[in-house]
This record gives structure tokens, C-alpha cells and sequence, in this order.
């Protein structure tokens, strides 16, 4: 704590305190007291002063025992000897004549956080809750709530508890709203205060006197109420009706919210409310109160997902203004996305697209976003609008656009002819990692479909040096390969440069990941994978084979050979990028010698989908340059004995081309 | 419910801080500080979670003001009760801000006091807290018994937002219709979407209890009172107007308003916001926008506006000014109007054109060359709105005040005796830039 005070001035304060002439002069008084709570918030040391400053709060000033009030407050925790002082001369001011200074000295003793001042508490909390004005009960109720919390795991007293539930009938709201709230806080570990039917009847009843603070509150404690009859429940509601109007919308949250859960079992009812309560969100969400806004918007998203199109006739409201704060316009958006329907999507849209070209880069992706999101039922309007998007050549904006066409190839293969056709040229546009990422993936997967993707991707292979996004370089891995079995006469080159560069990486750098991750790829993928290879037929394995060695070993010697086959070879063998290169087209390594042994051998195993097990050796013997491969097949199947052997030395055919 | 209340500056610093439950630790000031005051990005909600505390913050001007809690609150609530501690503030010492902050932080502490016990809003209507808040320095130590007998009467009465015995010799009573229309239009110049959010503003200076009654030409009213006499609805037809939703000060008697769809009120002492309203069918646009704008190449750019007033020829719309936003790289502006004058404000980003006074039915242009730096941003300019403010004697929702009526059955004076003052003005703001610039 930095100390400003000094030590002068701390002792000109005790003096100028002390000083009889000051005290007279209420002004003057007043004054120095004033002093000492500016230095206590500058973060000054007066402790020293307390006992002046307890006497300074003897004084009739109302204003000035609010200023000593603080002091005591905020000092009794550091010193509690000298705070029984306080106690004192606050016990008496209970007796006060006057309400503000009774009330005033109740909330300062329950505000004295100092342990052993409950028996100091209790007499005055009782008298207070007897008091005749209602300022002082007020205090009083929520003063016992702060003695509770204080005592800790005391047992309640349970003649405080009844006391609280008569003050439920008390005739000024506050107090009652302030019982609420209290016992809520006393009877926490019996589940808060019990809303029983008089009690509930009582609170409907007095509604009408609370301010809005209390009406959303007891609304909230209504929640808890369960009417014994229908009613008795629609009674409740009609009673309750008009606060769905209720000025402040968080009453009329409240009341929805109470609506909804009383009439859990009347789903007409509940569709009712939504109904009613249309009129006030909708003009909170039009109001300038943008915090206000924003809850609201919230509101609507959530009547949204129980009831879709529920605002679509009054979508023009949800059209964002531009000086409005970026918060709302993307609460909007979403709102937006959600109420679309065949007659609105088209100005909805137009909104949307004008959004896209908006100065702030998150806004506009947010838009892109939200047409892509519409795009799922509205597929061909969409894609014709973010295509057109794609000529703006603004880096974030063919950014955002690609990675929506990413998503819109997944979820709608329809338009995948579409999107192909718009991808040509965003290569030069995108720069950022997941941007590119996107256009990686989509350039894989339907690289069939594009002519030029083996070039894109072959730029990217070069660049990949320079390439600082591992991620990108992971997807790069990945559609390369993919695109590879799709079109291998034009990827095998690049392939196997991308691999060398990925090897040679692993060695120099220990840049692990590339090639440690992606084995992970998902299964799933390279299931398609698989599928999409021309060559695979009617082969699809299966991508997990338990096969432990000594059950390979018992059926390799019991199997016959069913096809042997040499496959030319040169170098030393890298077994990690073999073993990673057949994990992808899922077949498994059973053994393998260490890197470098001589001859090097290799057991392989696979299953097919009807259970076909494939078994396989390799064999590179030191002097010669090829690589003989022999298969054992559990049944006799030669169309998928043909398909496995080919996915086989596609396979090693790049693994060998690569280390070449 | 609420555990702390903060107000921070624009750096961030803690001019206010006010803890009322122990679940908030010290740390909780400055994880506010740190994730939202100090985040780099836009702000992304106004409620931001950071380890299980919710922190709900308004902003005025530049200071931050935030409320703290650790329980599942209602959110609509708290930012009730922020926007209404910020009345309370203001009604103390006007504009909120640091310097205000700073020189009147016992006061603050006091109304923090007084409108939150233990996080609980209590009391927080500013007439009735004015009793037993004195201000520092201005009411004198001792407090009359009267005064006690005041907050007695004050704190048990059923009107919490007026308290008794208020007397004034000249009994005035001021009305405000302010209406601001927000607008929408094509590029063509049709306007897609309007609509006109209003409020009525009152400040009373009235003596005693009085109860005030203050009638417009509602549709409903008017088709109500109607049934009686035919010849009127012909009159009256068209001059009634149909308002979508609206909301009362708590004064209004709600139930009244729902039987007869009359606003009857015992008026708080001072300022206060009478209704708010939205209508969005039948709006008289005063005005017409008519921008074009053409680009002479990289570095120059032409703009023409045209502004029609739209109303009957007898009438006259005053105080009209037209702020046209320029680019941000604009080196130099020329500008010639033939009516008013036309300033281009570099530090603000526009060309600014006043008019004093304009008749109906009457058109106005001005043309401006705008010179721009040539840049490499790629990045096209935003096109803002052109906004427009004036005062015309009409309101665009068509909203009429046809009476203001004030009873007071103790003290003897009568409607006649209250001096009454209605006015209206008009903001509004446009957008009406076409999307594409050819």
C-alpha cells in the first residue's frame, strides 16, 4: 500500500479531529472527516485515527456518520479491538430517533466484518425488524441475512426464520421483496425459501406495489410454485398477464420465463406467450439501450430454436444500422439465419451481402458465415452470391469464402460442381492459414472435378519451404495423396517431392509433426480414400486387423502363396514412411527389421470386409535392387487378391519413387 | 444477485469500486481490466465470463462502468440497473465523466449505498432518494425534524417517486416530443424500411400531489371515441396514427391505460421520460436524400446531394444540417451550394451543411470535388450514412398532443394556473448512400 499520508499529516488530521474548536463548527468538522475517507481511498494508512473518527460519528450530521460509516467499515477488519469502540456508539445509534440514522447504524454493524460481533448483532437486528419505518426494516431484514453469512455453519435460528416469513406480509414492498431475498440466503442449505400457496397468493397480490427490481425477482422466486390445480395455474397466469408488457423488459423476461415453466404441460398456452411477448422483444431489440439489445437479441435466438421462423415476418427488424456496436450486428446475423423463409430470402440475402464488404474483416467473414449457414437450404442462390464475392479479390473476404465452400461440399454435394468452378484464381487471393487449408482440402477431394488442381497443389508443394502454417503443410500431405489416387500420372512427381521434403525435415529439423500427425488422420477419410481409387474395386479393408504376430506367424505357415511379385528397388529403406504409406490404405505392419539390416524383411497384414485376410512378406535382399513381395490370401478370391496387390505396389511404387 | 460494483476509466484505471458480497475477490477488478478494457479485438459482448464471475458492463462516454456477480442473474436486470445508476449520476452531477467521478466519489459512495444493500437493488428513484442523500457541501448539518418526518413519510408512502409537499410559485410544466427516424433506402431511392422511435420527454415543476392527464390521437382512442360521433372519425381518420408498441414511466397508471387508453400520472418532480413509442406505418418523411456519386478516376470524387423538403409550402423546417461523410484519404474538398453554407471538417471526416431555415416543398443541392490521396489500400471505403438533423413543426409518426390536463385536489390551483410548454423535435438519420458507385 503506497503510503501518501505521512506522518504530518496523519497527525495534523488527529489534531485538527480532536480540536474542540472544529467540533463545534459542524462545516469544519465535516471538512476534515472528508480529508481522511479521500486519503483512505488514495490507499493511505489511517488506521491510526480510529478513535477520533468513531467519535467524529457521535455527531447528530447525518452526512457525516455516513462518512465515519465507511471508515468503520473498512477499518474494523484490520483492527478489532478498537472496533468494539464503533460498536458502541452504533448501539446507540440504533435507538436514533431518526429512521436514516437507525437504518444507517444497522447496515454499518452488519457491514463490520470482524469475528464475535453477532452477540453485539442480535439485539438491535430483532428490535429493527419490529421498527415502525419501513427504511429501518428494510436494513434490519437484509441485515440478518449478512449475520447468517457470517456465522458460517451456525444452526439458523429458526425463531429469526419465523419472524422473516411474518415480515412477508409487511405493507412496504421493499421489505417484503428484502424477506425474500433474505430468507432465500438463510435457508440456502435447505433449498432457499419455501414458496408455499398463501405465500404465493400474498406475492401475486402485492405485485402490482414493487418496483421493477422486485417484480423480476419475486417472478423469479414464483418459478418455484407449483399450483395444485389447472385453475388455480390459469388463474395465476391471468393474474400475471399484464406483465408480459411490463415496461422494463426484464420483467418481461421474467414473466415469460415463469409463463413457459408454469404451463410446462399446455403447449398452446406456451406458444401463446411466445406470441405475446413478440411486440416487447421486438422493441427491445429496436431500442437504443444497446446492452438492452443484445439481451434481447439473445432472447430471440433462444425462442428461435423452439420455435424456427417464429420472427420471419419481421425480419426487416433485425437489418443491423451501421453506427451500431459490433456485438449486436453479429447477434443479428445469427438471428437472421434462423428466421429465412421462401419469401424473405432474397432481401435477407441482399442484407447479408452488403454486410460482406463491411470495413471491419471479422464483420464481413461473419456475414460470408451467415450466407454460407443459409446456403444449406437455399443452396443455389447462396453459392451464386459468394461466388460473385470471390471477384472482389480482398484477401479475407476469398478467404472466409472458400472455407464456406469447404463446409458447403461436405454438408450439400449438390453444389460441389459449383464451387469447383469458382475455385480457379483464389490461389493468389488467400493468405491466411486457414484459408488455404480449406482450399487444400477442397482441391484434394475434388481435384477430379478442377483441371488445374494438380498445378495449384504442385505450387504449393514448392513453396512449401516457405510455408510457415504446419497445418497447412499437414493438408497439403493429405490431398496430395488423395488427389494422388485420383490422378496419379500428374501428382506422382510432386507426391514424392512433398514426401522427400517431409522426410527430409524429419531429419534436419526434428519437425515431428508433420509426418507423426498424420497417420491420426481420421479413419473415415481414408475409408473414401480408399473408395475413390480406381484401382481398389470391389477391395475395401477394414482399417483395424487385431492380429497379433504369433497368430500371423501360425497362419503365414499355413497358407500357401498366392502371388508373388518383384518390384524394383534402390537405396536403403525408410521404415517409418513404408509403415505411414500403408497405414493409409490400412495395412498393417506385423514386423519389420531395424533400418539398414541386411537382407531387410517386412510382414504386412490386412482384412478385407468379408473377412479375407491378406499376409504379406517383404524382402530386399542386399545385392539385389528389387524388392520381392510375396502374398498369402486366406481364401481363394483373385479379383480381391488383383485389388489388394495393386493398392500394394501403388504404394510402395511412390514410397520407392520418393527415396529414389 | 449483484456482488460488486467498478467504474473504470477509459485506461482502464479503477475510479469506483465497491465490493458487497465476499465472493468477490480483489482479483476480479482487474480480470475485468485485463480480458475486456485491455482486450485487443472488438468488444464481443456485453457480458463477458471470466472463471465462473459474470461481468456485465455498460459504457458511457469513456468510462466503464461494470457490475460483478457470481450467481445465474437475470442479465436483462442488471443492465436495467446500471442504465438507471447512470441516471441517478447524472441527475447528481450531470455528465459522467472522470473529472465528475473523481470530485464527487464520497457521493457516489453514499448513492451506492442507498440504491444496492448487500447487492439487492433497493430505493433508486432519484426524487425520492434526494431526501436522504444530501450532497456534500450544499445542505447544512442538521437535519430538521421536518426532514425526518419527510423520509418517514417518504420511505412508507405508496409513491415512491415523488415526495410530498413539493411547492413552487410559478407551476410550470414542459413537454418534449423528440422523434428520431431511422431509414433505409435503395440505391433508386425507394425506401425499403422506416421507422420512427420516439419519446416524450416532461419536466414538471408542479406544486403538491398533482395528477396529470395527457392525451394523443392514438388510433385506438380515437376509433373508440368515435363510435359516438360519426361526423368526427371523418375528421379525425386520418390524423389518427397507429402505434406499435410503447412503454410508460413507472408513474403511468398502466391499468387505466389498458381499460380507457388513457395516460394518467402523478408526475415525478423534474426531468423525467414520460413514454417511449415506435410506429412504423404511415411516417411523413420531411425530407428527401438524393445522392450521387460518380468517380473521376483514382483520385477524385464527385458528389452531389439533393435534399426536397416534403411538406406543405406554409411550413418552415429549421436549423437543418446535413453531415456528408468523406473518405478517410480526402486531401481536399471544394464545395458550392446555393443555399447556406457548407464547411468540409477534416477532423471529422465530412462535409458539413447548415441551413437555417427552408420552406416546404422546396429543393436545395449542393456539389462537392472531393480530391483523395491516392493509396494502396485496397480496401473499399465504407460509404456511412448521410445523417440530417432539423427541428420541423410536425412530427414525422404523425403523433399529436391533443391535451395536457393537471388536477390537484388539495392545494387550490387549478389547469389554467400551469403554465405548459410543448415542443417538438425531430432527429433523423438516413442512410442513403447507393451500394455501388456507378
Amino acid at each position: 500500500m503506497p503510503y501518501l499520508g505521512g506522518e504530518e499529516t496523519l497527525r495534523e488530521l488527529r489534531r485538527a479531529l480532536s480540536n474542540p474548536h472544529v467540533q463545534a463548527d459542524p462545516a469544519r468538522y465535516r471538512g476534515a472527516v472528508l480529508r481522511v475517507i479521500r486519503l483512505m481511498a488514495q490507499g493511505a494508512d489511517v488506521s491510526g485515527l480510529f478513535p477520533e473518527m468513531v467519535k467524529a460519528g457521535a455527531v447528530p450530521d447525518v452526512v457525516q456518520k455516513k462518512l465515519v460509516s465507511f471508515y468503520v467499515r473498512a477499518q474494523a477488519p484490520l483492527q478489532p479491538q478498537l472496533a468494539l469502540l464503533a460498536v458502541n456508539s452504533l448501539r446507540k445509534d440504533c435507538a436514533h430517533p431518526s429512521p436514516a440514522v437507525r437504518g444507517l447504524a444497522l447496515r454499518t454493524m452488519c457491514g463490520l466484518r470482524m469475528p464475535g460481533i453477532q452477540e453485539y448483532l442480535q439485539q438491535p437486528l430483532v428490535s429493527g425488524l419490529r421498527d415502525k419505518a419501513s427504511y429501518v426494516r428494510r436494513a434490519a431484514v437484509l441485515g440478518c441475512a449478512k449475520m447468517v453469512k457470517m456465522q458460517g455453519d451456525c444452526e439458523v435460528d429458526g425463531a429469526l426464520v419465523n419472524e422473516l416469513y411474518s415480515l412477508l406480509r409487511d405493507q412496504d414492498p421493499i421489505v417484503v421483496v428484502n424477506c425474500l431475498r433474505a430468507l432465500e440466503e438463510i435457508l440456502k442449505k435447505e433449498g432457499g425459501v419455501v414458496i408455499n400457496k398463501p405465500i404465493a397468493h400474498h406475492l401475486l397480490n402485492r405485485m402490482p406495489d414493487l418496483d421493477q427490481w422486485g417484480q423480476s425477482e419475486v417472478l423469479t422466486f414464483l418459478l418455484r410454485y407449483k399450483p395444485r390445480s389447472e385453475d388455480e395455474l390459469f388463474d395465476i397466469l391471468n393474474l400475471l398477464d399484464s406483465y408480459l408488457k411490463s415496461s422494463s423488459p426484464s420483467v418481461v423476461m421474467a414473466a415469460t420465463k415463469l409463463f413457459l415453466v408454469l404451463a410446462r404441460e399446455y403447449p398452446d398456452v406456451q406458444a401463446d406467450v411466445l406470441v405475446r411477448v413478440k411486440g416487447p422483444l421486438l422493441s427491445a431489440c429496436t431500442s437504443e439501450s444497446r446492452e438492452l439489445c443484445f439481451t434481447a437479441l439473445c432472447h430471440v435466438r433462444q425462442i428461435l430454436r423452439s420455435l424456427p421462423g417464429h420472427f420471419s415476418s419481421h425480419y426487416k427488424k433485425f437489418f443491423c444500422s451501421y453506427s451500431e456496436p459490433h456485438y449486436i450486428k453479429c447477434q443479428k446475423m445469427e438471428v437472421l439465419c434462423e428466421l429465412v423463409n421462401d419469401e424473405n430470402v432474397q432481401q435477407v440475402l441482399e442484407e447479408l451481402k452488403g454486410y460482406c464488404t463491411d470495413v471491419s474483416v471479422e464483420l464481413a467473414q461473419g456475414a460470408i458465415f451467415a450466407i454460407a449457414n443459409i446456403a444449406r437450404t437455399y443452396t443455389e442462390q447462396c453459392v451464386g452470391i459468394l461466388t460473385e464475392l470471390l471477384g472482389l479479390q480482398q484477401e479475407h473476404i476469398t478467404s472466409a469464402v472458400v472455407r464456406a465452400f469447404r463446409d458447403l461440399a461436405w454438408l450439400c454435394p449438390q453444389c460441389t460442381d459449383a464451387v469447383c468452378q469458382a475455385l480457379p484464381g483464389c490461389e493468389d487471393t488467400i493468405q491466411d492459414s486457414e484459408g488455404k487449408q480449406a482450399l487444400v482440402w477442397l482441391l484434394g477431394t475434388h481435384g477430379e472435378k478442377i483441371p488445374n488442381a494438380p498445378y495449384v497443389l504442385e505450387d504449393f508443394v514448392e513453396n512449401v519451404r516457405s510455408e510457415s502454417f504446419p497445418a497447412v503443410k499437414m493438408e497439403l500431405l493429405t490431398a496430395l495423396l488423395r488427389l494422388f489416387l485420383a490422378r496419379p500420372a500428374e501428382c506422382q512427381d510432386t507426391l514424392g517431392r512433398l514426401l522427400y521434403f517431409c522426410i527430409e525435415s524429419l531429419v534436419s529439423e526434428g519437425d515431428k509433426d508433420v509426418l507423426e500427425v498424420h497417420p491420426d488422420a481420421p479413419v473415415s477419410e481414408e475409408k473414401e480414400l480408399l473408395e475413390a481409387h480406381p484401382d481398389a474395386g470391389s477391395l475395401s479393408l477394414i482399417p483395424d486387423v487385431s492380429l497379433s504376430a504369433e497368430q500371423f506367424e501360425r497362419s503365414w505357415l499355413s497358407l500357401d502363396t498366392s502371388c508373388q511379385l518383384c518390384l524394383p528397388w534402390a537405396g536403403p529403406v525408410h521404415a517409418d514412411t513404408i509403415q505411414t504409406a500403408l497405414r493409409v490404405v490400412h495395412i498393417h505392419t506385423i514386423a519389420m527389421s531395424r533400418a539398414g539390416a541386411q537382407p531387410w524383411k517386412a510382414y504386412l497384414s490386412a482384412q478385407d470386409d468379408s473377412g479375407c485376410l491378406f499376409l504379406t512378406e517383404l524382402l530386399l535382399q542386399a545385392a539385389d535392387s528389387e524388392l520381392q513381395v510375396t502374398v498369402k490370401q486366406s481364401e481363394a478370391k483373385p479379383e480381391a487378391l488383383q485389388s489388394f496387390i495393386s493398392a500394394l505396389r501403388t504404394v510402395l511404387e511412390a514410397v520407392a519413387g520418393l527415396e529414389s | 444477485m449483484i456482488g460488486g460494483l467498478f467504474i473504470y476509466n477509459h485506461k482502464g484505471e479503477v475510479l469506483i469500486s465497491r465490493v458487497y458480497r465476499d465472493d468477490i475477490g480483489r482479483n476480479a477488478v482487474d480480470a475485468f481490466r485485463v480480458n475486456v478494457i485491455h482486450a485487443r479485438q472488438q468488444v464481443r459482448s456485453p457480458v463477458t465470463n471470466i472463471a465462473r464471475t459474470s461481468f456485465f458492463h455498460v459504457k458511457r462516454s469513456n468510462i466503464w462502468l461494470a457490475a460483478v456477480t457470481k450467481q445465474n442473474v437475470n442479465a436483462a436486470m442488471v443492465f436495467e440497473f446500471l442504465y438507471k445508476m447512470c441516471d441517478v449520476m447524472t441527475a447528481y452531477f450531470g455528465k459522467i465523466s472522470e473529472e465528475n467521478i473523481k470530485n464527487n466519489f464520497v457521493l457516489i459512495y453514499e448513492l451506492l449505498d442507498e440504491i444496492l444493500d448487500f447487492g439487492y437493488p433497493q430505493n433508486s428513484e432519484t426524487g425520492a432518494l434526494k431526501t436522504f442523500i444530501t450532497q456534500q457541501g450544499i445542505k447544512s448539518q442538521l437535519q430538521t425534524k421536518e426532514e425526518q418526518s419527510q423520509i418517514t413519510s417518504q420511505v412508507t408512502g405508496q409513491i415512491g417517486w415523488r415526495r410530498e409537499g413539493i411547492k413552487y410559485r410559478r407551476n410550470e410544466l414542459f413537454l418534449d416530443v423528440l422523434e428520431s427516424v431511422n431509414l433505409l433506402m435503395s440505391p433508386q431511392g425507394q425506401v425499403l424500411s422506416a421507422h420512427v422511435s420516439g419519446r416524450v420527454v416532461m419536466k414538471s415543476y408542479l406544486s403538491g400531489m398533482p395528477e396529470c392527464k395527457f392525451g394523443m390521437n392514438d388510433k385506438i382512442v380515437i376509433e373508440k371515441q368515435g363510435k359516438g360521433t360519426a361526423d368526427e372519425t371523418g375528421k379525425s381518420g386520418k390524423q389518427s396514427i397507429a402505434i406499435d408498441d410503447c412503454t410508460f414511466h413507472q408513474c403511468v397508471r398502466l391499468s387505466k391505460f389498458d381499460s380507457e387508453r388513457s395516460i394518467s400520472f402523478i408526475p415525478p418532480d423534474g426531468e423525467f421520460e414520460l413514454m417511449r413509442y415506435r410506429t412504423t406505418k404511415d411516417i411523413i418523411l420531411p425530407f428527401r436524400v438524393i445522392p450521387l456519386v460518380r468517380e473521376v478516376g483514382r483520385t477524385k470524387l464527385e458528389v452531389k446531394v439533393v435534399i426536397k423538403s416534403n411538406f406543405k409550402p406554409s411550413l418552415l423546417a429549421q436549423k437543418i444540417e446535413v453531415r456528408i461523410p468523406t473518405p478517410l484519404n480526402t486531401s481536399g474538398v471544394q464545395v458550392i451550394c446555393m443555399k447556406g453554407k457548407a464547411k468540409y471538417k477534416a477532423s471529422e471526416n465530412a462535409i458539413v451543411w447548415k441551413i437555417k431555415r427552408m420552406a416546404g416543398m422546396k429543393e436545395s443541392q449542393i456539389s462537392a470535388e472531393i480530391e483523395l490521396l491516392p493509396t494502396n489500400d485496397k480496401k473499399k471505403w465504407a460509404r456511412p450514412p448521410i445523417s440530417m438533423n432539423f427541428e420541423v413543426p410536425f412530427a414525422p409518426s404523425g403523433l399529436k398532443v391533443r391535451y395536457l390536463k393537471v388536477f390537484e385536489p388539495k392545494l387550490n390551483y387549478s389547469d389554467h394556473d400551469v403554465i405548459k410548454w410543448v415542443s417538438l423535435q425531430l432527429h433523423s438519420e438516413m442512410s442513403a448512400w447507393p451500394l455501388d458507385a456507378d
